[in-house]
């Protein structure tokens, strides 16, 4: 049919020089992390959770550098002083000082949260994955035990495991991941089923690529921003799972600090040290909301046409 | 000689972009006589689509930003959004090209066909229904009783375009524009639907613009044809003559370049070099000149003005208006 | 071509033979309804096809949506298993063929797909995308492989410094070309073209066309070519076949179907597509046909096209009109053909 003269006329770059020749390689996160750039109100959130979380990591440092106080150390001398110059934040019924305690608490609080989410997303994830790629009766299978799952009232789980021992952070984390991680499954399962459709798959699947290979280096890659999203409103989400634990008594004990027992701590002092209530809920409330904001604003970013105008 | 039916005089509509402003429609000017079929042909980005929105305002987030668009000698770009509710559907009807969502699902299809006398000629359910019911029947729906109450999703889509159109032409427009009508459907179901823009052309004798890229409809179809590119007309003329000797070097080339189902030999294609502009960043005088065989050094520079050459076309290249013509191997 | 490409080829195969054949292909999709989601009947997508593709050639597989033919592409290719008949690939049995076997076939084997936007994995690089079925068969590594990356970037006619870009920022003639350089990559035999130039712009179709036209003389390939636009299909094919709800009606070289087609629904095909030359238009004779394509979950007896064809009779319900021969590769299903 056609002579090779005119392969060497194709080979010049002719076809496609000009558009995507000056700028510098954009890949889809430079593009979506740009946009998140743009928002003013999700990247102040988004360092606000991550001034708390090196607060929470930091916390001795910025507890010896800001109050010179233990978060647990009792001063009977010292009950209920408003804030003020000696307490920024004020003491409580045993004389701690509130301000290193909140900031000890983030320790627990957040690690509670970034551990719950770290642990829910894996498992989830892993599930969610194996049931959409596969479907059929792995499917089914997968997903009834979700079903299961969810479908277990939490609370009377919590208790379960409260009596049978008391948490500590990690495990803590654990007890609520392992309720957790079912929604996170359906989640990750609904962007698999959609994802699997579109041709590159099928592109992939013909030049042989094995499941794991397609699953790993082209499903997960494209099912990531559903997750980072369902990541950060987890944080906010496990914070007040926390904070309701320990109201319950279910929760991290006390004389740990954390900020949901701080708050159960504080209610029975509501009426002449309010802010004993007001410190921890002011905190709680402003993490989450931070959550929340940056959840959403990362979506946008990732998803604009998901935006209203 | 009485006065066009519609008449777009140097259309400018914009869109901003985070990469810039789009000019998607830079400055078109034609006219429809009553009765006429005009076919409006070029590309993907090449305005076409966006000129026929904004006769219809409807074109936003877009702006038009200057130009005028006369409906019987009424500047529609200067009515109220009110004013032109009472134009859109009754003067100028128009049909879009995925028929699967142009019809709203949870409707009956005679309601919707309805639709349009009810609201512009007031008239009651019962009667409105009843010119749907004829209207389907005159586009070719059979038992058209029976299948006005039925739902869009139990019609295939063939049949939601005769819908689409049996709606359109419900209130007796003026004018009907038909946006690529045919380019979402099989090749022998878009036959049935062009013969029967043929027949309700010659019927109801409705002005129409006919949008598509496909060259062989608009040969098919329209008697005269304006062709578009990035946002600008660059010929326009008698269907005969823009296909015989065509006065544009993109049109020129995009005939060439399309395998014609009644070629005798094998010839190698010829295709069009290069890539369609981007519309924020036109390049600088003539936007074809970059792919153009036939450019000279003025084209880059100075940006053509759509003019006579020839008898009977028009067209915007500095080197067929100096008297060249268009030859090539 | 490297003689491992095709491991387990059972007996030696010569250009004399087709390169691919297949024997009353079916496949068949069950369609599931109802609270308990049984099995209430199937789509006939593809319901008995024998077709041959000779090496060298680009057969050409034309018909409307819903026909099948995006369907046998895919199982001639081995991305579906077919439901029954064969399938055969230099002259290896090749139906239900699974794992490294499968696999090896994937070396020999490639398709291109239609949507330039959903077929580039948007998190990959350019260079990655063309790069994997290097990875994936161990054909190349390190130096050699961007060595080769490179060059496939080449051959389809774009500038190799593109390989660290991704899909996006690329138009779709241009995505087009990856997708080929891809198929490329493991220098295969055969590539099925699975409507490759529907969702380009007109202007670009023609220099992908050109492009793979060139290629394959380069490369000594064979393609099936699938699209429904036959005036693209007659010209870059030396046979096209025409299928209808999961059969194929007519074959024949390009222009003896043009010039003397014998299926009615080809010569209602040829009548309605639309020729750029207004004087051709006006005076053409048109044969447009009444009605919707029936359903494939329940095709009519008998002839599948006869609740749409002009010249049908009682007899076309009876009875499947087998695939005449009407001299010179030029073969129609149908009792009463055109003349």
């Amino acid at each position: 049919m056609i002579g090779p003269s005119r392969v060497a006329e194709l080979e010049m770059p002719g076809a496609g020089v000009e558009t995507a020749a000056a700028r510098p390689a954009q890949s889809y996160w430079n593009e979506s992390w740009e946009r998140l750039r743009d928002n003013r109100l999700g990247m102040a959130a988004g360092v606000l959770i991550l001034v708390l979380a090196l607060i929470a990591v930091l916390a001795p440092v910025f507890s010896a550098v800001l109050t010179h106080y233990e978060p647990q150390t009792i001063n009977l001398d010292q009950t209920f002083v408003r804030p003020g110059a000696s307490h920024l934040l004020g003491t409580d019924e045993l004389g701690r000082d509130t301000l290193t305690r909140l900031i000890w608490g983030a320790r627990v609080s957040l690690g509670v949260a970034f551990l719950t989410v770290a642990m829910s997303l894996s498992v989830g994830t892993t599930v969610g994955m194996v049931a959409g790629y596969y479907g059929g009766w792995i499917d089914d299978v997968l997903m009834r035990l979700v079903d299961t799952v969810l479908a277990i009232p939490a609370i009377f789980l919590f208790i379960l495991m409260s009596i049978l021992f008391r948490p500590n952070a990690v495990t803590l984390a654990a007890i609520v991941a392992s309720v957790g991680w079912g929604s996170v499954a359906r989640l990750v399962r609904g962007e698999v089923l959609s994802v699997k459709q579109r041709d590159f798959i099928l592109a992939t699947r013909s030049i042989g690529a094995r499941d794991s290979r397609l699953m790993v280096r082209h499903l997960l890659p494209n099912v990531l921003p559903v997750l980072i999203v369902a990541a950060s409103l987890g944080v906010g989400q496990i914070i007040l799972v926390e904070a309701a634990l320990d109201f319950l008594g279910l929760g991290i004990q006390p004389p740990t600090p954390s900020w949901g027992n701080m708050l159960t701590n504080a209610q029975s002092y509501f009426f002449h040290s309010g802010f004993l209530v007001a410190f921890p809920g002011i905190t709680i409330f402003v993490t989450v909301l931070a959550s929340n904001i940056f959840g959403n604003a990362v979506r946008d970013a990732f998803d604009p046409r998901l935006k209203s105008h | 000689m009485t006065q066009p039916v519609l008449e777009v005089q140097d259309l400018h509509t914009v869109f901003a972009t985070k990469e810039g402003t789009v000019k998607a429609v830079d400055g078109v000017s034609f006219e429809l006589n009553a009765g006429e079929t005009l076919g409006v042909v070029g590309e993907s980005g090449c305005g076409k689509s966006v000129t026929a929105l904004s006769i219809m305002r409807l074109q936003r987030p877009g702006r038009i930003v200057s130009g005028k668009v006369l409906l019987k000698g009424q500047d529609l770009t200067r009515l109220t959004e009110y004013e032109m509710r009472e134009v859109r559907g009754r003067e100028i009807a128009m049909i879009f090209q995925d028929p699967m969502t142009s019809l709203n699902p949870v409707y009956r299809v005679g309601w919707q066909v309805a639709e349009p006398a009810r609201l512009h000629h007031g008239w009651d359910k019962k009667k409105a229904l009843q010119s749907a019911v004829s209207m389907l029947g005159r586009v070719g729906i059979p038992a058209p009783e029976s299948r006005a109450r039925d739902y869009p999703h139990q019609f295939s889509g063939g049949m939601r375009q005769r819908v689409m159109i049996a709606m359109g032409l419900t209130t007796t427009p003026e004018v009907l524009i038909a946006d690529e009508p045919t380019t979402a459907l099989d090749v022998t179901i878009q036959a049935q639907i062009l013969d029967l823009l043929r027949h309700v052309n010659r019927e109801f004798g409705t002005a129409t613009i006919l949008i598509t890229h496909n060259l062989g409809v608009v040969a098919g179809m329209c008697k005269r044809v304006v062709v578009m590119y990035a946002g600008r007309i660059v010929e326009a003329g008698p269907t005969k003559d823009v296909f015989a000797h065509p006065t544009h070097p993109y049109t020129w080339s995009l005939l060439r370049s399309i395998p014609r189902l009644d070629a005798e030999q094998h010839e190698p294609l010829r295709p069009i070099e290069g890539v369609p502009p981007n519309l924020v960043d036109l390049p600088s005088g003539c936007s074809f000149h970059p792919r153009c065989a036939f450019k000279v050094e003025r084209c880059a520079r100075d940006v053509p003005v759509l003019l006579q050459v020839g008898e009977s076309q028009r067209s915007a290249c500095w080197v067929t208006q100096a008297g060249t013509e268009l030859k090539g191997a | 071509m490297p003689e491992t490409a095709v491991k387990g080829l059972k007996r030696a195969w010569t250009t004399a033979e087709p390169l691919v054949s297949v024997t009353d292909l079916k496949v068949w999709f069950p369609v599931s309804s109802g609270v308990m989601q049984r099995t209430t009947g199937h789509v006939h997508a593809v319901d008995g096809v024998d077709l041959e593709i000779k090496a060298g050639e680009t057969v050409g597989l034309v018909g409307e949506s819903g026909c099948g033919k995006s369907t046998l592409g895919r199982a001639v290719i081995r991305l579906l298993e077919p439901t029954g008949g064969g399938v055969f690939f230099k002259g290896e049995d090749i139906t239900h063929i699974r794992g490294e076997h499968l696999r090896a076939l994937r070396r020999d084997m490639a398709m291109i797909f239609q949507d330039p936007y959903a077929s580039l994995d948007p998190r990959q690089t350019v260079g990655d995308i063309i790069g994997e079925p290097m990875d994936v068969h161990h054909l190349a590594k390190g130096k050699q492989r961007q060595e080769r990356i490179r060059e496939l970037l080449r051959v389809v006619g774009m500038n190799p410094r593109y390989a660290d870009r991704y899909p996006h920022e690329f138009s779709g003639g241009q995505r087009q070309r990856i997708g080929i350089a891809r198929a490329l990559a493991v220098e295969p035999t055969f590539i099925v073209c699975d409507e490759p130039i529907s969702a380009l712009d007109v202007s670009i179709q023609a220099q992908i066309i050109n492009l793979l036209e060139a290629l394959q003389a380069k490369f000594k390939l064979t393609y099936l070519f699938i699209a429904h636009d036959l005036s693209v299909v007659k010209h870059i094919s030396n046979r096209v076949a025409v299928m209808y709800l999961g059969k194929i009606m007519e074959v024949a070289p390009g222009r003896q179907l043009y010039k003397r087609p014998r299926h009615p629904y080809t010569g209602s095909l040829l009548s309605a597509i639309p020729i750029p030359d207004p004087a051709i238009e006006l005076q053409r004779e048109r044969m447009i046909l009444q009605g919707d394509v029936a359903s494939p979950v329940n095709p009519p007896s008998g002839c599948r096209f006869r609740t749409r064809c002009p010249r049908a009779r009682e007899h076309c319900a009876e009875e499947v009109p087998p695939l005449e021969s009407y001299g010179d590769e030029h073969k129609a299903a149908c009792f009463y053909p055109l003349d």
